[in-house]
């Protein structure tokens, strides 16, 4: 039984003179405790999708579709209702660039018990709070620190560990891993394989290597839309969208003499974008048919919107 | 073959805390000798705070350095106003952050053109042809772009503007500190595609400075392995990035994560310590987080050459 799904969302950014349909018509579903990468060149509408799930996207709005969380949908919910069952209780998110918003005059332990109090936790905060952040293996020690006193890597397990405060079902990590050195990348990333048996977490990034060594599943977004959805080891070993295909080979690689061919072009603006299909003016198949929106064909483990697989 | 650059023993040292009691001296770079052969890339390669962009501004006397020479194209670099404008216009930089190193309020042609005034290079009349010439050889439609602003480019366009104008003035060596980084997995790999088309076609030398290894194999010939302001391992790039001699370089590899579906069920495993606290200026730099440690390791070692241009600081053998 799924136990999140997005159906069909649709979260746009309205100015003055134009619409931005940075996430138009999204789908995918997680069984319990399963994990789901996320990636996408930049402006294809990822944390978007991230930010509308937890309801904190600042201007953008959800036009249509529905977010389900064990069966309850979370887009109907007034914003009390939403903040008092759903936020970081059951739904958290650790934010792009989170580890600099930590605030620099209170200690590490004020913060944690800001969250505490603001969602009424009424069990032992300092001990929810010792565990918590042994959970991102650190020591209890850098409570009593000032963000200042603390490394990259250590602040960003810090926010890690906020949002898992209050354990939720579901943890939205946004490029976790983006400003941190290699070393520092490969520990995080450690955590979170350890902290997904537990959780579901989906993780946005635009790095496929980083993806593969959390995500069970994998979304592959363009332009606004998942154009391929499916396991890991399906997406991985057996692209199917051109797509998919072309941004796995265009990833350099340490071992072997692959061959690796980069992608022309540019995405398409998100104001007015093509009627059919988005990948169409990039696409070494493009035929007649796809000026034609494709629709979502099942394949084996997911979907795919390509008129190949018709 | 003929070096174009070499570096010799250089060092720059900060000193922290300058007002309070407490002086300490970081050796941002200590000791680092290297060169770059004509028509190749040499990657220098170290996470932050390894020093691999205090050599770049070094290198260009951004800063001065505290000891060690510096060698461009057979002349030793010194602070007299000729040597100095020499290395200016034959030694060129590609910055990180295209939004940012670009003049918001210039267009592109000018942008591309202020080199050529600077320098002087061509008669006035001709210059809007060298912009042109060295705007189509970063792949970019002349004609379509010369009159926009930055702001109407995209990340990938802007940085092939700064390729172009590190070019215009037909350097012999080109320093580009992580020129892909801030960029999109698939605008990547059509710049590092460009700065090897511009090697063959020019014969430009590159410096590439980064700390992604998988890009670094890319487009390397040779790397240098920084850590902590040393290097400590180099070599020819193929070899050093697959039969690593390093227990840093080693961990650096086990770090990454190459895309395959088989890292999901697979611990990440990572040769390396948690820090030990130990003063990381004596003995070797690694000590601290070397699971190899051995008691010698408290001497300093040397870079020295173990193999065919293989060059490694360490006293134990990893393989």
């Amino acid at each position: 039984m799924a136990t999140f799904s997005v159906e069909e969302l649709k979260v746009q950014y309205h100015s003055r003179n134009s619409t931005v349909k940075a996430v138009d018509g999204v789908s995918f579903s997680l069984d319990d405790k399963e994990s789901i990468g996320v990636v996408g060149e930049s402006a294809c509408g990822k944390s978007t999708l991230g930010l509308a799930i937890i309801r904190s996207s600042s201007g953008g709005k959800i036009v249509s579709g529905d977010i389900l969380l064990d069966g309850k949908s979370i887009v109907n919910m007034t914003e009390v209702e939403f903040t008092k069952t759903m936020r970081w209780k059951e739904i958290s998110m650790v934010f792009q660039g989170a580890m600099s918003s930590l605030d620099p005059v209170f200690p590490i332990k004020q913060q944690f018990k800001e969250i505490l109090k603001t969602y009424d936790y009424n069990d032992n905060h300092i001990k929810t709070i010792e565990n918590t952040i042994d959970l991102v293996g650190l020591d209890s020690s850098v409570l009593d620190k000032f963000p200042h006193e603390l490394s990259g890597g250590m602040k960003q397990r810090v926010v890690i560990a906020m949002a898992l405060l209050l354990r939720p079902k579901l943890m939205i990590a946004d490029e976790p891993t983006t400003a941190l050195d290699m070393l520092t990348q490969a520990q995080v990333l450690d955590i979170f394989k350890k902290l997904k048996k537990n959780t579901s977490i989906m993780l946005i990034s635009h790095d496929l290597g980083i993806i593969s060594e959390i995500a069970d599943k994998v979304a592959i977004m363009y332009a606004g839309q998942i154009v391929e959805f499916g396991t890991l080891q399906e997406v991985y070993s057996n692209p199917k969208h051109p797509y998919t295909q072309a941004l796995l080979r265009s990833v350099p690689k340490i071992k072997g003499k692959s061959e690796i061919t980069s992608l022309k072009g540019n995405p398409p603006n998100l104001v007015s974008p093509p009627a059919g299909c988005r990948f169409y003016d990039r696409c070494p198949q493009a035929m007649e048919k796809c000026k034609k929106m494709p629709p979502m064909i099942k394949i084996k483990t997911g979907y795919t919107s390509c008129w190949l697989y018709e | 073959m003929k070096e174009v650059l070499s570096v010799k023993n250089l060092g720059k040292y900060f000193v922290k805390g300058e007002f309070s009691r407490q002086k300490e001296t970081i050796r941002a770079v200590d000791d680092v000798s290297f060169s770059v052969k004509k028509g190749q890339t040499l990657v220098l390669a170290g996470e932050s705070g390894s020093g691999k962009t205090t050599i770049a501004r070094l290198i260009l006397r951004a800063i001065e350095p505290d000891s060690g020479e510096i060698v461009f194209d057979g002349i030793k670099i010194d602070n007299s106003t000729t040597i100095l404008k020499k290395m200016r216009t034959e030694c060129q930089m590609i910055y990180q952050d295209p939004y940012a190193s670009i003049d918001p309020r210039m267009k592109i042609l000018d942008a591309v053109r202020e080199p050529l005034d600077i320098h002087n290079i061509g008669r006035p009349n001709e210059r809007k042809e060298l912009v042109f010439s060295a705007l189509s050889d970063v792949k970019l439609d002349p004609q379509e772009i010369a009159l926009k602003y930055p702001h109407m480019l995209s990340g990938g366009q802007r940085q092939r503007v700064a390729i172009a104008r590190s070019i215009a003035t037909k350097p012999k060596l080109v320093i580009a500190d992580e020129p892909v980084s801030m960029l999109d997995v698939s605008v990547r790999l059509g710049i590092l595609e460009l700065i090897k088309e511009l090697q063959d076609k020019h014969d430009i030398s590159f410096l590439y400075i980064t700390h992604d290894l998988a890009t670094a194999k890319y487009v390397g010939h040779e790397i240098a392995i920084l850590y902590l302001g040393k290097i400590v391992e180099a070599g020819p790039i193929d070899e050093v990035l697959l039969q690593p001699r390093h227990p840093y370089t080693q961990a650096l590899l086990d770090s990454i994560s190459e895309p395959s579906p088989d890292n999901l069920h697979k611990e990440k495993r990572i040769r390396i310590n948690e820090p030990l606290k130990i003063d990381t200026y004596k003995g070797c730099r690694f000590r601290a987080r070397c699971p190899y440690a051995i008691e010698k390791c408290k001497q300093e070692p040397t870079l020295e050459e173990v193999d065919n241009h293989r060059y490694v600081a360490c006293f134990v053998e990893i393989n």
